[in-house]
């Protein structure tokens, strides 16, 4: 089941003995890293390695469903516990037994389903919708996220004893451009994988100046993105090609973004700033003054904040002092006004 | 006690740990110590006399010092645990549920641990 943990690093050395140590203890567990930079894949080989191979594997993305739903795929419902619920079905929980559950983007469940999720990792316990009875489940869960889960909880948005109490075991994955040697033999795995699967006699496989060339790029997308450029190069041949594509899309060279970021370029007029004869116009529905201040408001925040965060490097703790707001409420500001790092910065 | 108790130590800010390391070490232990939960559970794996103490920090690297003790009680049942936390961390209630024998809090004194680790060490042995 998946690959192995292919890398030369330090960092996937580290990640491959913890996931040896620590497979057989089935204790709660987080892996935290962007997205593509293996987190299913580590949860897969600490799967492989334990008592429980052979038993289910069950992945459910709590980022992709409503919070209704999400409850009821974990939980399951009893016949007639809502209206559509026309058969009984069984939740992940259930599906899971005696193996593993992989909660991938836990840090976009909501509070609600968090402080119901808590319940199941103290008791053991937990109830299909709908249902009286309490079923025992012994699951080992293991959390993937690409949140700085301390961050959601200084803004309020992660429970704090949800947190302690799945961090029993932490694997963090840097992302791809902090391991670049990895590359190499990342493109050797997938080069013979997709050549198995093209079956082809004269596919072109990147030759060792493109892949000097791929360690240099930054990879936003990490493995995942990796992968989808072997497969076109191996598709549609011509690598070099795709690899300049690859640099010319890169947010560092887009020069248009980067100047109007740094030079500053605003509108000048407040009726401008405001949008009045479009998206704010009077003649819309949902005119008034209280959202258009509302607006305003937002507006010269984010706009004043990203000017201190760029002054100071995005350096937070500086920044709150500037603006002379705690440190707390300028992360909270960053993430409500969705005030973006440039490419580098961390969120 | 015939031989030199031996404890190990984890926690991952070094100047508790050395702190802790010196104390014990001046009382006359022997005293293995690591900086993160990986490197405990080596050690607790390879480590062929067996330890007479655990001493685990709770909020570490890698593996929790919440971790350390379930994996130490499971594996050697007979081998007292010491939680010590910083004030204010939330998983005293977790470090009490894996059943560590003793959850001290941060700041205490030395010779009150060392008092307590000598009592755990003289109610249980896994040699
Ligand atoms: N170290 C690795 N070795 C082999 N394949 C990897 C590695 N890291 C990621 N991959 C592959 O890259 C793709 C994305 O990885 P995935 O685990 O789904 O990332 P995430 O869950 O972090 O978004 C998958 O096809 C996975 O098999
Ligand atoms: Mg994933």
């Amino acid at each position: 089941m998946g690959p192995p943990i292919i890398g030369v690093s330090k960092h996937i050395q580290h990640i491959r003995e913890l996931v040896d140590h620590v497979a057989h203890t089935g204790l709660n567990t987080v892996i935290s890293g962007e997205s593509g930079v293996g987190k299913e894949v580590v949860a897969q080989n600490l799967y492989s390695r334990s008592p429980r191979l052979g038993k289910p594997f069950i992945k459910i993305n709590c980022a992709a469903l409503p919070e209704g739903l999400l409850e009821s795929e974990l939980f399951g419902y009893e016949k007639g516990a809502f209206t559509g619920a026309e058969q009984k079905r069984r939740g992940k929980f259930q599906l899971a037994h005696g193996g593993v559950l992989l909660l991938d983007e836990i840090g976009d469940m909501s509070l609600p389903l968090q402080a119901k999720l808590l319940h199941v990792l103290q008791s053991g316990e937990f109830t299909p919708l709908g249902s009286e009875k309490e079923l025992r489940t012994d699951t080992w869960v293991i959390a993937a996220t690409n949140h700085d889960l301390k961050q959601d909880i200084s803004e309020g948005k992660f429970r704090e004893d949800l947190f302690y109490r799945l961090n029993i075991i932490k694997i963090h994955i840097p992302p791809l451009r902090e391991r670049q040697e990895d590359i190499p033999p990342l493109v050797d795995f997938y080069v013979k994988e997709y050549a198995k699967q093209l079956g082809g006699e004269n596919i072109e496989i990147p030759s060792p100046r493109i892949i000097d060339r791929m360690m240099q790029y930054s990879w936003p997308g990490n493995v995942r993105e990796l992968q989808n450029v072997l497969k076109r190069m191996m598709v549609l041949g011509n690598c070099d090609q795709i690899v300049n594509e690859l640099f010319a899309t890169e947010p560092e060279n887009n020069t248009e973004v980067a100047t109007s970021v740094s030079t500053g370029q605003r509108p000048v007029s407040l009726s401008d700033l405001l949008d009045l004869e479009g998206e704010n116009s009077p003649d819309n529905e949902s005119f008034s003054l209280k959202t258009i201040k509302r607006k305003a408001v937002d507006q010269v925040e984010r706009e004043i904040i990203s000017y201190v965060l760029d002054k100071t490097d995005w350096n937070r703790s500086k920044a709150a002092k500037i603006l002379k707001i705690s440190y707390k409420t300028l992360l909270y500001k960053i993430s409500d006004l969705a005030i973006t790092p440039p490419p580098g910065k961390r969120r | 006690m015939a031989t030199n108790p031996r404890v190990l130590i984890i926690d991952d800010t070094e100047e508790v740990l050395s702190a802790l390391c010196k104390y014990f070490d001046e009382q006359g232990y022997e005293v293995v110590s690591a900086d993160n939960g990986l490197d405990a559970l080596k050690l607790l794996e390879e480590d062929i006399p067996g330890f007479d103490l655990v001493i685990t920090d709770l909020v570490l690297p890698n593996v929790s010092g919440v971790a350390v003790i379930s994996i130490v009680k499971k594996k050697f049942p007979k081998v007292p645990v010491i939680a010590i936390t910083g004030w204010g961390e939330h998983p005293e209630a977790l470090a009490r549920e894996a059943q560590a024998d003793l959850v001290l809090e941060k700041p205490f004194k030395l010779p009150d641990l060392e008092k307590e680790a000598r009592k755990l060490i003289a109610g249980g042995s896994n040699r």
